[in-house]
Order: structure tokens, then C-alpha cells, then sequence
């Protein structure tokens, strides 16, 4: 069985429990599914994301990401109001599973709750802790 | 839920532990991929990819009762047919419900080989165990004695035959013969569960023999696991069970009424099935495929107008279509091919339209596909 090594887990992220990262740039947060996430999916085919200008709950499912075989529900790490969607991803949904930090990113949002909601997330040491607990689970 | 040390493990696992994502299935610790779903899905309508489908049960009966027996349990004539024929078939309950989907290889007249599901294979065996009754047949599972092994796609002559005598371009389709692969002796029939050209070879080798023959395979062919498998055969537009029918499930309602024989009287579930022809079924398996969104299953299919017609019993994304399809039951009179149908996808209707079997333009992709096998 694969080790949580296997798994990069960038620093300068911050991590949910449902395998988002956010990457927080002043009020903004850049928001995608966890190479941990992409790899358990394996082939992403299809994906739904919300509308620029939604008002999203952290937590709260704003999309989904599809594999053949599976849907995954997206959560948003923070509050706020959605930007920007990446809109190569409907026609290139694999990106996310080639780059899933990078041009596989899903949204950006104006988050409402910064401070108060990043206390909440993971640190990358904490996530790759949390995916050591869930390897050891298999 | 098993450990993995309980799970049962076929002659390849090996391979699949070194190479493949493992899962569980029907008991076994079997690959769901390889390296891709989507990679292996594609090599085997382009080229040839081969599966482990050891997991299967395999059922001699033999003796001089054993066609009569075998007959009984079918609505599908099978001893008519000369040796050598492989006929796909159905277990049928005394309601007529299906207890599995099966192939029935008739090897000869006092010879059959049946290969079921791996779910059902204790299941199975108890029904023709409670249904036998007689000394002049005797049945033997031959699962662990041997491995499965099917290599589809229009270039699987191309693989296996360097590996074997057995001239496969001059078999038909739905026939089987006795040979050897790699030396060793193996049933090979032309069938499979892809909708492409393809072999399925039963090993009598449960042990290294047969891992040379994987590993030979794999020299020119695709090693493709559990997901391909399902994408593959949900494109062909073929049914799964225990996912489209089960025991409740009649084989009309299922679209597999050309299974039944017109010319058989009496066989287990003869008389409520004739009962259910005379009145015509009360919905029926269709196909659905999707401008947007991808179906899964339990997801409810309505009419254009919003009325509930039925369920999703099969969904995935198709790789050839670049749609989501899906399989399912709808009420009859059931809507007409190309007709539009919603399906409620999160709570909301997104549009469809009644598709043919198998989804894919079969002059394209497929057995029938308009080109020379390479």
C-alpha cells in the first residue's frame, strides 16, 4: 500500500479534512482538490462548478469532481463570495489530476471570514499527519 | 468486512498486488485499475487488453443426465447445438426472477461447462444443487483448479494467437474449443463483456502456468482491471447483475426476451414467464444517454413533462461518447429511442434521450466495427 509520502502535500497551503487546499493571497483564497483526492479518484472526467459571484459556506459543497466510477462532492474551505472558476477544467477536467496545485486549481474566492475560518484548517504538517492516520486505516 | 488476509486471492494476484489499485470484490482482493480506467477502457476498443476474470465460478456437469439437467434449469435450448457452442443464458427462479446471467459452454453432449458470476457462485451452485436430483450427472466446481483469463479488443488475434495452435480468425463468435496456450490446456471461446472481438480462455493451470501466459499476454496487450471492465461492458450496453437485474427482475423486463427460447416447454420459471409474455412487462431496461451531467445509479429518470417514469440502475461517464450514460428501468410503454427524458441528477432535471445498445457507433467500435482485425 502506498505511504503518505507518496502524496505531495505543498507548504504554503492550507488543508481541510475533505481534501481541499486553499492558497490564501491577502483576502483571496485559491481553492482545489489535494493530490491525496485527485490520485484516490484517479481519472477525473467530469466536473461541476459553481457560478462566479456565488455565495458559498465554508464546508459547504459548492461542486463536484467525477471520476468514472465516483462522484466527490467539493467543499469550500472558507466563506465568500466565488471570482473565478476555472473554466479550462470542463474541458480538460484531467488537469486537475496532472496539476493538482497548479493549473488543476478550481476557484478563487473573496473570503468573507479569513481570519477567524483559517484557524480551522490544517497546516500541511497536520494534513500529511491526518493522511498518515487514514493510510494506517487500510 | 474482511481483513485483506481473508479475502481470496486468484493465481495472478501477484501482478495485481505489484501493479494495480486493489480493492476488494465479491470476496476476492482484485485491481479496480492498473494505471488508468480511462487508459484501459480506450486500449481495449483500440487495441487489446486483457482481464483476470479467475473471480468467475466455473461449473463442470457431466454424465449421460447432464444435458437434460442443464436444459432444465434455462429457458435457452442449449443441447440442439452442436459441441462447441457457447450460449449466454440465464438462471431462472420459479417465479421466473433471475437468479445470475451465465455462459453455458455445451463441450459435448454429456459435457457442459458453466461460468457464472463471482457473487453468485455459492448461490448458483446451491440452486442446481437443490434442483439436481439425479445420479446421472455429476457437478464439480472447477474455480480453483483453473484461472480465466479474456483478452478483447480488435487486435486480441493479434496477441493471442502466437501463443496458441488454435486458428482464431476461423472460430465464429459464441463457440468455444479445447486447446492449448502457452503449452497448457485451455477452453477457448469467443465471447466476452466488452462489445469488442475478443477470447476468454478457461487455463487448466492454477499456478505459475498461468502467470506466464498473463505475462506473455501482456507483452502486446493492455492489462486492464475491475473499472474497465464495468465502463466497457455499461458502453456495450450489457447488463450487469446484481446491478440491472436480480431476482425480482423477469428476463423481459431486462430486454433479454431473444435468451428465451420459443421452442422450450418446460424449464424452471417456464410457466410464470409465459404468463408475463402474454401480458407483456411492466417496464423495461433502457438505455440513456445524457447532453450534460453523468446518471448514476438509484438517480430517478422522468418523462420531458417531469412525470417519474423510473430509476437508474448503471451510470458512468463514456469514454468513446464523452456523455454520461447509463442503464435503467422505465415503465411501459416505454419512451422511444431518441426520445428526451430528464434524469434528476442532485435534485435537479437534467436532459437525456432513450438510447440504443450498445451506446457507441458499432461500425466504428466494437466486433462488428468496419475495418480488418490486425
Amino acid at each position: 500500500m502506498s505511504s503518505p509520502t507518496q502524496y505531495q502535500v505543498p507548504d504554503g497551503l492550507l488543508y481541510t479534512r475533505e481534501h481541499e487546499w486553499a492558497l490564501v493571497t491577502g483576502g483571496t483564497a485559491k481553492v482545489g482538490i489535494t493530490d491525496y483526492a485527485a490520485k484516490t479518484l484517479n481519472d477525473i472526467v467530469y466536473l461541476t462548478l459553481p457560478s462566479v459571484g456565488q455565495d458559498v459556506k465554508q464546508l459547504a459543497s459548492f461542486g463536484t469532481v467525477e471520476s468514472i466510477k465516483a462522484v466527490s462532492e467539493l467543499y469550500s474551505p472558507f466563506s465568500g463570495k466565488v471570482t473565478a472558476t476555472n473554466q479550462r477544467l470542463l474541458e480538460h477536467p484531467e488537469l486537475i489530476n496532472k496539476s493538482p496545485y497548479g493549473e488543476g486549481w478550481i476557484v478563487e474566492l473573496d473570503a468573507s471570514k479569513l481570519d477567524d475560518e483559517r484557524k480551522t484548517l490544517m497546516s500541511p504538517k497536520q494534513y500529511r499527519d491526518f493522511l498518515a492516520t487514514l493510510e494506517a486505516g487500510h | 468486512m474482511p481483513t485483506t488476509k481473508e479475502l481470496k486471492r486468484t493465481p495472478l494476484y501477484d501482478f495485481h498486488r505489484k501493479h494495480g489499485k486493489m480493492v476488494e470484490f465479491a470476496g476476492y482482493e482484485m485491481p479496480i485499475w492498473y494505471t488508468s480506467t480511462l487508459e484501459e477502457h480506450m486500449a481495449v476498443r483500440n487495441h487489446a487488453g486483457i482481464f483476470d476474470v479467475s473471480h468467475m465460478g466455473r461449473v463442470e456437469v457431466t454424465g449421460p443426465g447432464a444435458g437434460a439437467f442443464v436444459e432444465m434449469l434455462v429457458p435457452t435450448s442449449i443441447t440442439k447445438h452442436p459441441d462447441g457452442k457457447s450460449v449466454y443464458t440465464l438462471l431462472l427462479n420459479s417465479r421466473a426472477g433471475i437468479i445470475d446471467d451465465l455462459i453455458v459452454l455445451k463441450m459435448a453432449q454429456d459435457r457442459y461447462h458453466l461460468v457464472i458470476n463471482a457473487a453468485s457462485r455459492s448461490k448458483d451452485l446451491k440452486h442446481m444443487e437443490e434442483n439436481g436430483g439425479g445420479p446421472r450427472f455429476t457437478m464439480t466446481d472447477v474455480t480453483e483448479a483453473t484461472t480465466m483469463i479474456a483478452v478483447q479488443g480488435p487486435s486480441a488475434i493479434g496477441s493471442l494467437q502466437p501463443l496458441t495452435p488454435l486458428p482464431l480468425a476461423e472460430m465464429k463468435r459464441f463457440t468455444h474449443s479445447t486447446s492449448t496456450v502457452k503449452g497448457i490446456r485451455t477452453v477457448i471461446t469467443r465471447t466476452g463483456y466488452t462489445g469488442e472481438d475478443g477470447f476468454e480462455l478457461i487455463v487448466f493451470d492454477a499456478g505459475s502456468g498461468a502467470m506466464v501466459i498473463w505475462e506473455a499476454l501482456a507483452r502486446s496487450a493492455t492489462p486492464c482491471a475491475l473499472g474497465a471492465r464495468d465502463s466497457l461492458r455499461l458502453e456495450a450496453g450489457l447488463p450487469l447483475y446484481g446491478s440491472d437485474m436480480d431476482e425480482d427482475t423477469n428476463p423481459l423486463e431486462a430486454d433479454l426476451g431473444w435468451v428465451v427460447s420459443k421452442d422450450k416447454q418446460s424449464y424452471i420459471g417456464s410457466q410464470p414467464l409465459a404468463s408475463i409474455a402474454a401480458q407483456g412487462p411492466r417496464r423495461i431496461r433502457r438505455g440513456i444517454v445524457m447532453d450534460d451531467k453523468i446518471p448514476r445509479r438509484d438517480f430517478k429518470v422522468t418523462s420531458a413533462n417531469g412525470a417519474e417514469i423510473g430509476v437508474i440502475t448503471s451510470g458512468t461517464f463514456s469514454p468513446v461518447l464523452k456523455h454520461g450514460i447509463a442503464m435503467g428501468y422505465v415503465k411501459t410503454p416505454a419512451p422511444q429511442l431518441g426520445e428526451e427524458v430528464e434524469v434528476v441528477v442532485r435534485d435537479a432535471p437534467s436532459t437525456g434521450r432513450i438510447s440504443k445498445f450498445p451506446f457507441y457507433d458499432d461500425s466504428v467500435y466494437g466486433w462488428k466495427r468496419k475495418q480488418h482485425q490486425q
